[in-house]
């Protein structure tokens, strides 16, 4: 290994990298140095000029985000020649820029706007006429361009070039007149467009899923996990808390990327970017069944209290072969195990199914063939994935126990109905009304992943903890609870479920029971 | 003219453009003597010691930049002839492509035996179409007489050359944009490093000239470096082809030896002014350079002499302004210039030029404002020495040059 470069920034010595630029170095140091064009996943393109900073020595400031830090190197960042040459390229950049932050999306979250209140902040003197441009260029079906706004910054023409390798955009015309636009062979039509607008530094490139949907700094961000396929990509959640006295007013109103170089970089795709309407679509916030109409929270109690009973008098008669019970992949590790715990250990003897949303097409980058979160975990926990028919569940069957709404996504709804139709206890568990909750006699609402703790593994078997973002809707509980929950009811092994009062608590005993998740 | 001629010998002779009579004034004997009693490496040193200095605008010496070619790599390495002479003023590499397109030939064979070079290309503007057409002729003529192809001269040596014309974009003169324009993408400069030495074309080590610096090679060769650092200074040796506009009576190229007076190529060579008339402002290599007033021509035109002057010797195209001409329009033409070739890409370069030149474009139509002139001194500083490639600088400073200088003028 090559030793550390010795370099001294804006005073402080520092041990870097050797090969590090320095706007890395700095990065690592916690010193930003302003830019635009440069993003990590390309290679520098130099063309802002924001990220000038001063090396001894050097007649000419020079770019931290292409200048690679050498031993001896003394840079700063913060100098007079610095800071006029920001300053100059800020009053460049702002001069043809059309400042209509009030109806700009990107206001409250643009690079433009934060370095000028940081290193600008001068009195605009660009008395000239602006060049007016288009500022409603469709790109693609959730893609719009102002082209006043733009700073041709080209990450979004690099992005097209570089990851998806569509390179559907390109700069056209020449100086000021330059210009973003889409090349020969139509709009940005591919599974990462959602991206574009988020490496968008400024607000040329907005997505029409958000755009003048509300302002942002009205919305808080959570860090969550993307369940749609089993790569488990990083995400932010931004959404709206609600006001109070408004019931269940609480809104996503859009999904980020949150970099993770282990698993997606810096990008999501567009599935998992804009399929975020489960969470607020079609949500069962309510009990049904014999407690229906009770309060949410004393509803739910008696439910659980009525399939503790059920279970407590099959195993008494010693039919839990009788019960079986249908876990989804997308439930957590942690629910999973505790499932297998109350299931398969306490009343040993019942019957496991696992059914999640059917298989789609991958897309060879992030997008996974398979669309559940957590299948390796699922098996690596022990259960199988077989296909199952839905006689398997209901022949000889006196309890169905089915956790997640995805047997609407396997069967046809009436052949399910017919098929349950001879089974004496139904109990659902969902997050999610599709129709399916029409089949049993008693369904209790849950929670999705945005809105729990748990972790996922992911196809690669790496596990990602993932921390409650929203509040579960109405009377909806995480699983992890109810399971625990269930268990502590039954008193088969009550000390065993006696700690579970978090996911991380649950995680431990999980750690200790299976190798693979310690 | 009793200097000798290392560039345009023979250039009163009709045919010289076809290879018989090159041949016959004794053309490819160098190349020949390069190629069968030479080293590669004795070559370098010939170019190293010759220090000729390049001739598109730079200046940077030749057999300096040939040497940072890497000798040992797996990849092919290549030529680039750059004749996209678009800066203004500049008509020198016209002249002699047109007039001896086998003397760029000569001298290209002589830097691709050196480098180890087996393709060439030539990147001609693309205005200049007959002369485009005039290479490839030569380019036929000395493949038929087997001064290119597989079997240079004999001697198993192979080059190829390949003339591309470019598509009107004046920063495709810049080496980098240049590149990228003849990999078939658009013409924006490349972030260096990686220069072109190591990385270039197709990301392989690329040598990229001027059509006159090659030129200027198989003199090196024949005559000796001692004999072409003779003709012109110490430092900066051989000649250059001065290429005089502007009200004289005698415009048009002149080859006299690096270090010629400005006041001489003006008054004497170019026959001074036109019709009595005065003379203002020289801008002295091309329209980059920064403008000399008129007290400033007593100046030898070479590269160090018109650094310490503020300006720069760039291409040698002399660009004389009399009384009559208003600065403002001269102001005008440059700020226009820049502002519409600028390629966009870095921010100063994009926004700064177009601002200046609305702002000159106000003062041009009377809608002048006191302070307009210091305005546009702060923003061509502002540009200074913060874009990418040279185009910026190229802008400012002859606007920083022409709103110092004629400060006085301009603001009333």
């Amino acid at each position: 290994m090559n030793p550390l470069a010795n370099i001294v920034l804006d005073g402080k010595p520092l041990q870097v990298e050797p090969g590090l630029t320095i706007l890395k170095a700095a990065q690592q140091a916690g010193i930003h140095i302003p830019h635009l064009c440069y993003h990590p996943a390309f290679a520098p393109e130099g063309s802002c000029r924001l990220c000038a900073v001063e090396i001894e020595g050097l007649p000419k400031l020079e770019l931290a985000c292409a200048t690679v830090v050498r031993d001896g190197m003394k840079v700063s960042t913060e100098s007079p020649r610095v800071a006029e040459a920001r300053r100059s390229v800020l009053e460049f950049l702002l001069a043809e820029h059309p400042l209509d932050c009030p109806i700009c999306d990107k206001a409250g979250d643009c690079k433009l706007q934060d370095y000028y209140e940081a290193y600008g902040l001068g009195a605009g003197r660009f008395s000239e006429t602006k060049d007016r441009k288009n500022k409603k260029v469709l790109l693609g079906r959730n893609l719009i361009l102002d082209r006043e706004r733009c700073v041709l910054c080209t990450r979004c023409v690099r992005f097209l070039n570089e990851v998806t390798r569509t390179a559907e955009l390109g700069v056209f015309e020449r100086g000021v007149r330059s210009e973003i636009g889409l090349l020969e062979g139509g709009p940005v039509d591919n599974n990462y467009s959602g991206c574009l607008a988020e490496i968008c530094p400024v607000g040329a490139i907005t997505d029409t899923d958000f755009r003048f949907k509300t302002r942002n700094w009205f919305l808080r961000t959570g860090e969550s996990l993307c369940p749609l396929c089993s790569r488990g990509c990083n995400i932010l959640v931004e959404h709206h808390p609600g006001f109070p006295r408004v019931p269940h007013s609480q809104k996503v109103y859009r999904l980020g990327s949150r970099a993770n170089e282990r698993v997606n970089g810096p990008w999501i795709c567009d599935r998992g970017r804009y399929g975020y309407g489960y969470l607020q679509q079609s949500r069962g916030e309510v009990v049904s069944g014999p407690a229906a109409g009770r309060p949410g929270s004393q509803a739910f109690e008696e439910g659980l209290d009525f399939i503790v009973q059920k279970l407590k008098k099959m195993q008494f008669m010693k039919r839990q072969a009788r019960t079986a019970v249908v876990v989804s992949d997308w439930l957590s590790n942690e629910e999973l195990f505790l499932a297998r715990a109350v299931f398969g250990r306490d009343l040993a003897g019942c019957r496991f199914y696992l059914c999640g949303p059917p298989d789609g097409q991958g897309d060879g980058f992030l997008l996974t063939a398979e669309r559940s979160p957590n299948r390796r975990g699922a098996r690596e926990i022990g259960f199988h994935t077989d296909e199952f028919r839905l006689d398997d569940l209901t022949r000889e069957t006196d309890v169905l126990v089915v956790f997640g709404p995805f047997l609407a996504e396997r069967f046809a709804l009436p052949d399910i109905r017919t098929a349950l139709a001879s089974v004496e206890i139904k109990v659902l568990f969902t997050p999610q009304w599709n129709g399916l909750e029409t089949a049993f006699d008693l369904v209790l609402p849950t929670a999705h992943p945005a809105e729990k703790d748990g972790s996922f593994t992911n196809l690669e078997g790496l596990v990602q903890s993932f921390s409650a973002v929203l509040e579960p809707r109405g009377a909806a509980r995480a699983e992890w609870r109810i399971l625990a929950d269930l268990g502590r009811r039954l008193g088969l092994n009550f000390s065993f479920y006696q700690p579970f009062n978090s996911a991380p608590a649950v995680r431990a005993a999980l750690k200790k029971d299976i190798p693979f998740f310690a | 003219m009793t200097a000798e001629q290392v560039l345009t010998r023979d250039f009163e002779l009709e045919g010289l453009r076809h290879i018989e009579t090159y041949l016959s004034r004794g053309g490819y004997r160098a190349a020949v003597k390069a190629l069968k009693e030479m080293t590669p490496q004795a070559v370098l040193e010939e170019m190293k010691k010759a220090n000729l200095r390049g001739r598109g605008g730079a200046g940077f010496p030749a057999g300096l930049k040939w040497s940072f070619v890497p000798a040992q790599t797996d990849k092919p390495k290549y030529l680039c002839v750059n004749a996209d002479e678009g800066e203004p003023g500049t008509f020198k590499d016209r002249f002699l492509m047109s007039h001896n397109p086998h003397l760029l030939l000569e001298g290209m064979i002589i830097a691709s035996y050196c480098v180890g070079i087996q393709k060439a290309y030539i990147y001609i503007r693309g205005e200049y179409e007959a002369v485009a057409q005039r290479l490839e002729q030569a380019v036929a003529e000395a493949a038929a007489k087997g001064f290119l192809g597989s079997n240079v001269a004999g001697t198993g040596f192979c080059l190829d050359v390949r003339v591309h014309r470019g598509a009107g974009a004046y920063i495709c003169g810049e080496e980098t944009a240049l590149l990228e324009s003849l990999e078939g993408k658009r013409g924006h400069p490349r972030l260096k490093p990686p220069f072109p030495a190591s990385v270039g074309l197709f990301h392989c080590p690329t040598v990229i000239n001027n059509v006159e610096t090659i030129c200027n090679i198989p003199f090196i060769i024949l005559r000796g470096a001692e004999a072409f650092t003779g003709l012109g200074r110490p430092r900066d040796g051989g000649t250059r082809i001065f290429g005089v506009s502007g009200p004289v009576e005698r415009p048009g190229c002149y080859e006299l030896p690096v270090g010629t007076p400005l006041r001489e190529i003006i008054f004497h060579h170019a026959g001074g002014m036109k019709d009595g008339k005065r003379l203002k402002a020289v801008i002295p290599g091309g329209m980059s350079a920064p403008v000399l007033g008129e007290d400033e021509i007593d100046i030898p035109m070479d590269c160090e002499s018109l650094a310490a002057a503020g300006s720069m010797l760039g291409s040698g195209a002399i660009i004389v302004i009399d009384q009559a001409t208003p600065m403002l329009k001269v102001l005008a033409k440059v700020a226009k210039f820049y502002a519409h070739e600028s390629c966009g890409q870095c921010t100063p370069c994009r926004i700064g030029t177009s601002w200046i030149l609305k702002i000159v474009r106000r003062l041009a139509s009377g809608q002048g404002r006191k302070g307009d002139v210091e305005e546009i001194r702060r923003l061509a500083s502002g540009i200074k020495g913060l874009t990418l490639c040279p185009l910026g600088d190229a802008a400012a400073l002859p606007i920083l040059a022409l709103v110092t200088k004629f400060r006085s003028e301009l603001e009333t």
